[in-house]
């Protein structure tokens, strides 16, 4: 009997042996990552989705002409704005709100990893009378949705340019990034200084002829002059606030840029009440005198060309122009 | 080495390669495998590399209740994963096990103020309170989504599962870390893999079916060995001989085709010219007939018949 146990063992080793040698190995980890299938922020199902919910409480908050329902999916400038279009709404045959579309007709992306980033669209046109509408939204952080915060209406005739798909994302750029020139915040800078100056100024060859500053600079002649008729004055102040202007890059290398402007102006005459327009008296705050001063939120969407573009200008292709208060 | 003798060590032989050939056949290793591991974390994370390194195998997640799978881009899963607390399933080390990591993403530090204050305040001051305990707060408080705390747009895919869940690593996409919550923030419990691995186990069955054939040959041998097969064969051989004697004693029937073929009757009638025979007779030495003739001009009545046996008959 004990001779028989080495000699089991020997065999049960044997065994062991022969099987030890059946098992592969474990498989090499992997060490680096493939990469990815779409290195976009944001596939189109995400961007559907977020365009979806978006539109579904702009809806419900139209329905209730009341902005306490814009809370997750819009946010920013455009609760301002459609608190003034619901004030306005309010009022008999007031204005109804402005029609946002939901059906898009492209989607942009970013391809950004850091926040805040940016997703815009470009709507079907509304209707006949009206353009496209392009739309931004902004993401703060991981943590919060993405919120519409800004719309502007195409500029009769301008075109956007082509921007990377959803594959590739769109990269986001600083205000100061150099890969573009003008650098986004010295185009922001120089068409509000260009809104300043008028179309006198030397910036106005620097930038594609546009109706949005053709109506602006128009009806500042008209309130200087009635101004200055009734020995008044009519001054205006424009502001771009680049705390809340976005810019991506473009198909072409250059960069479409996004940026809010407030713009008050001041009306006043000498030894006479002003009055204003019946269909802005809603927004009238105070009772009026011989000074009016009028504030509106505009919002510009600026092409900046890459510099393959030589012969093209910056351009604004987008601009909406709102009135939010009137005041004493 | 006589016959038997190599039959008997062919079975020894064989005995050993069926006590191998049957232990590895008790002991073969499974094709599949679910190597695993333990988890403590509300979340599990697997990175690019590790699906990749799973390819087609399913990855498995047990917990309680509600389980989701979520991807995402890795920049976005990480920037979600500040703050929480995680397990990463790094790798697998052997068949049996997975290795996996605490995933530690820090929020970033907010720097200390410098206008705290020291001294005791009527807020800080210790007073009867009705209020719950922090604990007991913790235990009477609602079950939270982990999910819907937060932002869910940079998710790109979701599954769900109640108390498991599984996830073929290919049905992932290339270079999107996969991010398993348990809805409830409560621990998942385990994580495992179903791995289909290479065993080259082809030998096995015909090192069985040779120490089969082996052993019983040597069985055969031994068996022989221990019974006297003498007498069977002497039997044998008896029958042998006897079937061998038939026809050697037995006159052959009259008119049987033995019986004339014993008398003769199918040899050719040959006439010998005698000038022939001279002739023939002269150009060669005379030369005694190796067998005598047995030709028809041979008077039949004045020569012996003999038989094909070479025995005179009358």
């Amino acid at each position: 009997m004990t001779t028989r146990v080495p000699q089991l063992a020997a065999v049960a080793s044997l065994a062991a042996l022969a099987l030890a040698g059946c098992v592969s190995d474990v498989p090499a980890p992997v060490t680096s990552a493939p990469p990815l299938e779409a290195s976009g922020a944001l596939l189109d199902e995400q961007s559907a989705r977020i365009i979806d919910q978006t539109m579904a409480e702009l809806a419900a908050a139209d329905s209730a002409e009341d902005t306490e329902a814009l809370t997750d999916r819009v946010g920013g400038d455009v609760v301002t704005l459609r608190g003034v279009e619901y004030t306005l709404a309010a009022e008999e045959d007031g204005p109804a709100p402005t029609v946002l579309p939901a059906e898009m007709q492209a989607v942009y992306v970013s391809a950004a990893e850091e926040w805040p980033r940016t997703m815009a669209t470009v709507s079907e046109q509304p209707s006949e009378d009206e353009t496209p509408v392009v739309m931004l939204w902004v993401q703060e952080d991981v943590d919060t949705d993405y919120q519409l915060r800004h719309w502007a209406h195409m500029i009769p005739g301008a075109t956007l340019p082509a921007m990377p798909g959803a594959t590739t994302g769109a990269a986001q750029l600083a205000l100061d990034a150099d890969a573009v020139s003008p650098a986004p915040q010295e185009a922001i800078e120089a068409y509000a200084e260009l809104l300043r100056a008028g179309p006198d100024s030397d910036l106005d060859a620097t930038f594609a002829p546009d109706t949005y500053r053709e109506r602006l600079f128009a009806a500042r002649d008209t309130l200087t002059e009635a101004a200055n008729e009734a020995d008044g004055e009519y001054v205006e102040t424009i502001q771009p606030d680049l705390e809340a202007s976005y810019a991506m890059a473009t198909a072409d290398g250059g960069a479409l840029v996004f940026a809010p402007l407030t713009i008050s102006s001041t009306f006043t005459v000498e030894d006479a009440t002003v009055s204003i327009d019946e269909a802005d008296e809603p927004l009238l705050e105070g009772e009026l005198d011989d000074t009016v001063k009028h504030r509106y939120l505009d919002y510009l969407v600026i092409y900046v060309p890459g510099s393959g573009e030589t012969d093209a200008l910056p351009a604004v292709v987008a601009a909406e122009h709102t009135l939010i208060k009137v005041s004493d | 080495m006589s016959l038997r003798t190599t039959a008997l060590i062919a079975g020894v032989i064989g005995v050993l390669l069926l006590a191998v050939g049957l232990i590895a056949n008790a002991q073969r290793p499974p094709r599949d495998v679910t190597p695993s591991a333990a988890v403590d974390t509300g979340i599990v994370v697997v990175e690019p590399e590790m699906i990749a390194f799973a390819g087609e195998d399913r990855i498995g997640f047990s917990g309680e209740g509600d389980l989701v799978a979520l991807t995402a881009r890795p920049a976005d899963a990480h920037a979600w994963l500040v703050g929480r607390e995680a397990t990463e399933l790094t790798g697998q080390p052997d068949w049996e096990s997975l290795s996996t990591a605490d995933v530690a993403i820090e929020e970033p530090q907010p720097t200390a103020s410098p206008s705290a204050s020291a001294s005791p305040s009527e807020a800080a001051s210790p007073s009867p309170s009705p209020s719950a305990s922090a604990g007991e707060e913790a235990e009477d408080a609602e079950p939270v989504d982990v999910l819907a705390q937060t932002s869910q747009d940079h998710w790109r895919d979701e599954r769900r599962g109640q108390d498991r869940l599984s996830i073929v690593a290919a049905d992932v996409p290339a270079g999107e870390t996969l991010v398993v919550v348990s809805r409830d923030g409560s621990p998942l419990t385990s994580v495992d893999m179903s791995v289909t691995r290479d065993v080259q186990d082809g030998w096995i069955t015909p090192l069985i079916w040779w120490g089969v054939f082996l052993t019983l040959a040597g069985i055969i041998a031994l068996v022989l060995r221990f019974i006297d097969v003498r007498p069977a064969q002497a039997k044998g051989e008896e029958w042998i001989a006897k079937r061998q004697k038939v026809g050697e004693e037995d006159d052959p029937s009259p008119g049987t085709r033995r019986a004339r073929r014993a008398a003769g009757e199918h040899l050719p009638e040959t006439s010998l010219d005698e000038e022939a025979v001279t002739s023939a007779s002269a150009g060669s030495a005379p030369s005694a007939p190796s067998s005598p003739p047995a030709s028809s001009n041979t008077d039949p009545a004045s020569a012996p018949s003999v038989d094909r046996d070479g025995q005179e008959r009358p």
